[in-house]
């Protein structure tokens, strides 16, 4: 395979911008170009905290600061693709331009999902997504503002902690009772949920089933009667955090396969061979077909975005750690690690409450951790699962058992 | 420059483990972390450059550190950010075994490898 000269990658989001700078580290010294209407890429974690409270300054969002790009000789590109050759061989931008390449890697993300009931497509109501997103948000941050954010997942449940931090009147409303049992475990995810109530933020059950808008304020109806909170809520701003949709139209316009997500191998290389997806829009396809789930935490896409570079210099693959996520909210980190759907739970407590959860299956070999302020722990069981380790039972409930030593 | 502190002795700091050294013990302007790890004792700046977050209670691993909160990784050799999410490194501080005293030269920079050797 020959190594390419000239690399255009479409999107600045973390998969992309870790992709250009792994080409780089690499030894890739052809042409490098990254394309985004946004300009210089930044990190989105902080969107939802630091950066929306205000403690984190916008120049402390970017990756690198402008400068590393002339340093690395990647040419930035502020403008917006609009075409993917069916060649894969060239972009086109809003601006006019069209870029040639050997390689083209599509980082493009995904949008908000739009809340499909009457009035769930209506002008004004809050995404987050981008830095904009965030800035617009910021003004719901403030005493008495009544912020009705519907989805409780990550995004919904960091928003909720850093509103009502500023004394914002924030419901939540999500038609699971408990959510996020799949990313923590029911013990960890009740936890957190519990939370919510204990800063002051309400938390209704149920399905969204209309927004309205009055002179005033927004409407927001459920399905629930109001004997379960639910009936309709009023609300001075209305943020939507229900998952987000790929974007698939450049990659589908230019005929790769995509379902669900842009089709890619192990070396995130799409059905066309000049062109790589990389991040949240990518979705694997084992040889065999099966199609696995899309990641949409942060480090899957920087890792997915370093494979593409791997592969496209036709290097070994790298081999990543077991997925890893965090959360943060009310004061509290927490994280998991591997899946918290298989095996079954042992609990390790802290002050009477569940700190660490393992998932373990029948020969106790872990397959995944969520905690509470237990990154230490997590890390430990990290490195438990890559080295495919069994450990007992007892040891992990054992709050007084070094996990790093198990790890070893 | 400020002049060398004791820190502690050999055998005070487990393998894989660290201490931190106050700011205000030293008139550096970060805590120090001072890292016994692959045999070696090695120091640099506490606090990680992406978020506060302290480097001496992160996972220790041979010549690296990984950072507690979001793992962005740094070298205790050369303090270099390894991986995202930091993009700036931390100052490496010269630590120096004075028969089994541990002695720390705050805004020294280590010696590197081909300099030690």
């Amino acid at each position: 395979m020959t190594v390419p000269q000239r690399v255009v990658v479409v999107g600045g989001g973390l998969a992309g911008f870790g992709a250009v700078q792994e080409l780089r580290r690499r030894g890739y010294a052809g042409r490098l170009t990254l394309v985004d209407p946004q300009g210089v890429p930044y990190d989105r974690p902080p969107l939802s905290k630091e950066y929306l409270d205000g403690t984190l300054p916008a120049d402390k969002l970017p990756f690198a600061p402008e400068a590393w790009f002339g340093e690395n000789d990647v040419d930035l590109v502020v403008d917006a693709a609009t075409c993917l050759d069916a060649s894969g061989a060239r972009v086109e931008l809003a601006g006019g331009q069209a870029l040639d390449a050997d390689a083209v890697v599509l980082a493009t993300g995904g949008r908000p999902r739009a809340l499909s009931v009457p009035g769930g497509d209506a002008e004004g109501l809050l995404y987050l997504r981008t830095r904009a997103d965030a800035d617009r948000l910021r003004s719901s941050l403030v005493p008495g503002h009544r912020l009705v954010i519907v989805g409780a997942g990550l995004i919904g449940a960091e928003v909720a902690a850093t509103a009502s931090r500023f004394g914002a009147d924030v419901t939540l409303i999500d038609p699971v009772e408990i959510p996020g049992v799949p990313a923590f475990g029911q013990a960890i995810a009740r936890e957190l949920h519990a939370m919510h109530a204990e800063h002051g933020v309400k938390t209704l059950l149920g399905v969204t089933t209309a927004i309205g808008r009055t002179a005033s304020e927004w409407v927001v109806s459920l399905d629930e009667g109001t004997a379960r909170g639910g009936g309709e809520v009023a609300a001075d701003t209305v943020l939507i955090s229900i998952g987000i949709v790929p974007h698939v139209e450049l990659a589908a316009a230019a005929g790769l396969d995509v379902e669900g997500g842009v089709l890619v191998d192990a070396g995130q290389r799409s059905s066309n061979p000049a062109v790589w997806v990389v991040g949240d829009g990518a979705r694997r396809r084992l040889p065999d077909g099966t199609l696995l789930r899309r990641h949409e935490h942060w480090e899957p896409a920087l890792h997915s975005g370093q494979t593409a570079a791997a592969a496209i210099l036709g290097q070994e693959l790298p081999v990543h750690p077991t997925p890893w996520m965090w959360s943060d909210r009310y004061g509290v980190h927490v994280e998991g690690v591997g899946s918290m759907v298989d095996g079954h739970a042992i609990v390790r407590e802290r002050d009477g409450r569940p700190w660490v959860v393992f998932q373990v299956d029948d020969d106790h070999r872990l397959l995944g951790a969520a905690s509470i302020d237990g990154g230490m722990a997590i890390r430990a069981v990290r490195r438990m699962i890559d080295r495919g380790l069994a450990v007992d039972p007892a040891a992990l409930a054992d709050p007084s058992v070094d996990l790093k030593k198990l790890a070893k | 420059m400020s002049d060398a502190i004791l820190v502690g002795h050999v055998g005070d700091i487990e393998d894989e483990e660290a201490l931190v050294v106050p700011r205000a013990d030293t008139g550096y302007g970060d805590d120090i972390a001072v890292f016994f790890s692959a045999g070696k004792y090695r120091a640099i700046d506490d606090t990680c450059t992406h978020e506060k977050a302290s480097l001496a209670e992160g996972w220790i691993e041979g010549d690296e550190v990984e950072c507690p909160i979001h793992s962005a990784k740094f070298s205790l050799c050369t303090g270099a950010a390894l991986c995202l999410p930091a993009s700036v490194g931390v100052r490496t501080h010269l630590v120096e075994v004075r028969g089994d005293e541990l002695w720390l030269h705050p805004g020294v920079p280590a010696l590197t490898a081909e300099e030690g050797s």
